[in-house]
């Protein structure tokens, strides 16, 4: 395994078949039946199967209301689905033949001919279309969740700080009165909103990096991976690979969980309104804003 | 967007992933995780009610023991009133009995008493008739040959007469 993209196998039509869709539908095969023999075999009294899976969805269901709050509705179902399915996607890089049943395929290049395996299936996760597609459904649900939440304006504030300012403005009752006589005090008024403006540009855009960070992480820590067991495998054959076999696990476990906790937690943070920051941060010192409010 | 043909970025392969994940986040959503914590919050519910009816039969199982004891004391203490009233009762009722024994053995004895005199005094006045009949009888014996019939009839008479005055017959 050399290259970062995924090989093709067939096309259906205009649609390419790599070995990372190839995987996505045994990964998606597997997930779904675990739910069906969950879904089917569902008892009051339960058996080891469903006891093992309620261990998993209670366990994290209660591992996230404990982040989450009263917002678990919501953020659990994603909150799961990322961690179960990059699970074991990347775990699905450990079993034996993913990644070593292919075949040989020769291309023509400048140098010459090139002879390169093609792995029949390779984890998802080590192709930045699916962690991309993964990152950007997490950035759009979070988003979404957000302006559900807030409404609008309050998500907009969140990136554009002079979103205040206009509606008191449009309230007339402004904060800062121009000093239009003074030159500095001029251009600094006329150069904030610009800066704001910019400003929130650069928190969106922020979000746009989140999403590149998420996938790119996975990415590149399940590409590395499935290239350093292919390196060792090739060079030992026995014994030697374990403890890379092992590192991959734990890197496997990690990344799915590293992946997972960050979409709860950006869907965390983008939903909770400037009011509730404060109320969380300082508690004290919001009650003592109430009192001299009053 | 080199950089990205290079890691292998396919817009149809990217678009495919999307609407895969989303799927699979609906169907399991609806199939796995629905179910499983409705039935999960089923049994906590179940349980916490199980919890609480077993605190719940405690409570009453205490109300009940003292309630018992309570019984339990009050019934004990009724018995010994009614023991203690019992025989206080006996008490009175041996003494009268007593008495009233004492009475009629009196009374039994106080007619058989009567009854010995009265038959005393019976047999007395038979033995004395008979006594009387035995020495009239055996006074006429003695006078046949001593004195003649008039004399005999006139001495009897008289004898009669004065053993009958002396209620001797």
């Amino acid at each position: 395994m050399a290259s970062f993209a995924p090989e093709v196998i067939f096309y259906i039509g205009r649609f390419p078949i790599t070995n990372t869709v190839i995987n996505t539908i045994l990964v998606d095969g597997f997930l779904l039946l675990v739910a069906f023999l969950t879904r089917r075999n569902l008892a009051q009294v339960p058996d080891k199967f469903q006891n093992f899976m309620e261990f998993i969805v209670g366990g994290l269901h209660d591992f996230a209301g404990s982040i989450a709050g009263s917002k678990i509705k919501v953020i659990f179902p994603f909150f799961i689905t990322f961690f179960i399915f990059i699970l074991v996607a990347n775990l699905s890089g450990l079993i034996p033949g993913v990644g070593t049943i292919g075949f040989y395929e020769t291309s023509i290049t400048a140098s010459g001919q090139e002879t390169h395996f093609v792995p029949l299936n390779r984890p998802l996760t080590s192709d930045i279309n699916a962690t991309f597609a993964l990152a950007i459904v997490s950035l759009v649900a979070t988003h979404a969740y957000a302006i559900k939440t807030l409404g609008l304006t309050d998500y907009l504030t969140k990136f554009f700080s002079f979103i205040p300012f206009l509606i008191s403005v449009a309230k007339g009752k402004p904060k800062n009165t121009i000093d239009y006589k003074d030159p500095l005090s001029l251009f600094i008024s006329l150069l904030t909103p610009l800066v704001l403006i910019f400003v929130g540009f650069l928190e969106l855009l922020s979000e746009l990096v989140k999403a590149i960070s998420l996938s790119f992480r996975l990415f590149g820590n399940i590409y590395a991976g499935e290239v350093v067991i292919y390196t060792v495998n090739d060079i030992f054959a026995f014994i030697f690979p374990i403890p890379f076999l092992i590192l991959e696990l734990i890197v496997g476990v990690i990344q799915a969980l590293v992946f997972a906790m960050l979409t709860m937690v950006f869907m965390i943070i983008l939903s909770t309104s400037h009011h509730e920051e404060s109320n969380v941060a300082d508690p004290e010192g919001s009650s003592t804003q109430r009192e001299v409010s009053h | 967007m080199e950089v990205l043909q290079q890691l292998g970025f396919n817009p149809i392969l990217f678009v495919a992933q999307i609407i895969n994940f989303l799927i699979i986040l609906f169907i399991l959503k609806k199939i796995l995780y629905k179910p499983l914590l409705d039935l999960l919050k089923k049994r906590e519910d179940e349980i916490k009610k199980g919890l609480k009816d077993k605190e719940d039969a405690e409570v009453l199982l205490l109300k009940t023991q003292e309630k018992e004891t309570q019984i339990l004391k009050s019934a004990n203490e009724k018995a010994k009133k009614i023991l203690s009233d019992a025989n206080d009762e006996a008490i009175k009722i041996r003494i009268k009995a007593e008495e009233q024994a004492l009475r009629e053995s009196e009374k039994i004895l106080d007619q058989a008493r009567r009854t010995i005199e009265q038959e005393e005094k019976e047999a007395e006045e038979r033995l004395t008739r008979k006594i009387g009949a035995l020495s009239l009888s055996l006074l006429q014996k003695s006078l046949v040959g001593v004195f003649g019939e008039n004399e005999q009839n006139q001495i009897l008479k008289k004898a009669t007469k004065e053993l009958e005055r002396k209620r001797l017959l």
